[in-house]
């Protein structure tokens, strides 16, 4: 075997940086220039897959967070052909499956996130929706407004999806006051339970 | 923040890749450098090592390209149960074809395929306690446990499975399944010759 030097090049860097580099070096039981290679190492093969590092982080705690909402990731193309099937052959069933499966992840916000539980969903339910081009959830003085609009989803998805949306509204304490859906585009509007409507 | 610089080494094959990507982002390598480092703390503080962080990033990149998409675990069972009453084989040769496309995708993409696609299950089908591939020499076995996977469940994960590795380039020797239990076993399939 051909033993090959490897040249070293100095560079500066920040001092705070270095330092907790030099700490995280320690407990490892390594030198503080293989972890600088490894780290270079895996930014420039991020950059060689074209992806950002910061955002695949972020990714990663969206996997987690679904996990413990009950979610899995499946092929996007064949759910909507499940769905579209399913719709077909048990219209009923599949709509008050999709009703229960939201009002089930609302009753986990509401008692797992005690301090801002809708708020907490609504980050949530966007990162879930990565696929979706556009989804707005805004709320206002005891007033909400869902805005969802894909391309992508067929008009059975849309309206099993929208009805998964009310499951989660209704359970937050909101009645639905305007409801809109067709292919690929859900708008609908909720005021609190004993709130009347602002208009 | 502090401002104070320290000396840090890098190999020169490294800095050379560095300096390239800094020039095609139109930043100095310094502001490279401190990127870099303050990302890899950032991997720290969310709890993962960098081999992890390295996985992450080729199942991110698969997972985008692919499509997928989160769907409630209780729905995706009621749906698969309704849609595969009396169509198992329609529906289960859908799976299949997905499958296929996958493992095309990531044969195409990926030197170690089957590790990606180990990374790809273990990041998207969390309702799977335990997924196991043992790479040997003339074969490679797969094997995936879950507690809560129903029979149809069972049925459309093992034809993904299958399409997966067909389009990597195997061939299934060995296809054993039952409730919750997946077990497949793999050969490399000889070159076609045209």
């Amino acid at each position: 075997m051909t033993l090959k030097s490897i040249k070293r090049k100095s560079l500066f860097a920040r001092e705070d940086l270095v330092n907790r580099l030099l700490s995280i070096a320690k407990k490892q039981g390594r030198s503080l220039y293989g972890l600088v290679n490894e780290i270079f190492e895996l930014v420039i093969r991020a950059e060689d897959l074209g992806v950002n590092l910061q955002k695949a982080f972020k990714e990663r705690w969206i996997l987690k967070k679904a996990r413990k909402d009950g979610f899995i990731l499946v092929p996007e193309g064949l759910w909507y052909e499940i769905t579209e099937i399913a719709f077909q052959n048990s219209k009923d069933e599949t709509l008050k499956r999709w009703f229960e499966a939201g009002a089930w992840l609302a009753k986990r916000y509401i008692e797992v996130e005690t301090e801002k539980p809708f708020e907490a969903f609504k980050r949530s339910i966007k990162a879930y929706s990565w696929n979706v081009p556009e989804i707005t959830i805004e709320e206002d003085d005891g007033q909400v407004s869902v805005r969802i609009i894909s391309p992508r989803m067929t008009e059975s998805y849309t309206t099993l999806y929208s009805v998964f949306i009310q499951g989660v509204l209704e359970t937050f304490g909101y009645k639905i006051s305007g409801k809109s859906v067709s292919t690929g585009a859900i708008r609908i509007k909720a005021v609190r339970k004993g709130q009347d409507v602002k208009e | 923040m502090s401002k104070s610089k320290r000396l840090v080494y890098v190999s020169e094959d490294l800095i050379k890749e560095a300096m390239e990507i800094a020039r095609r982002e139109g930043k100095p390598l310094g502001v490279f450098v401190e990127e870099s480092i303050e990302l890899a703390l950032l991997a720290k503080k969310l709890g993962y090592e960098l081999k992890e962080a390295a996985d992450l990033l080729e199942v991110t990149k698969a997972n985008r390209i692919l499509g997928g998409a989160f769907v409630p675990l209780s729905v995706f069972n009621y749906l698969v149960k309704v849609v595969s009453k009396g169509k198992s084989k329609s529906f289960n040769e859908r799976w299949y074809e997905s499958g296929r496309l996958h493992g095309k995708y990531l044969k195409e993409k990926f030197e170690d395929p089957i590790r990606i696609f180990k990374e790809f299950l273990k990041a998207s089908r969390w309702d799977l306690n335990e997924i196991e591939v043992i790479d040997g020499e003339s074969s490679v076995k797969l094997r995936c446990f879950s507690t809560v996977l129903t029979d149809k469940g069972t049925e459309a994960l093992l034809k993904y499975v299958e399409g997966a590795f067909h389009g990597m380039g195997y061939e299934t020797i060995r296809s054993d399944y039952m409730k919750g239990m997946i077990i497949l076993e793999f050969k490399k399939q000889e070159d076609t010759k045209y």
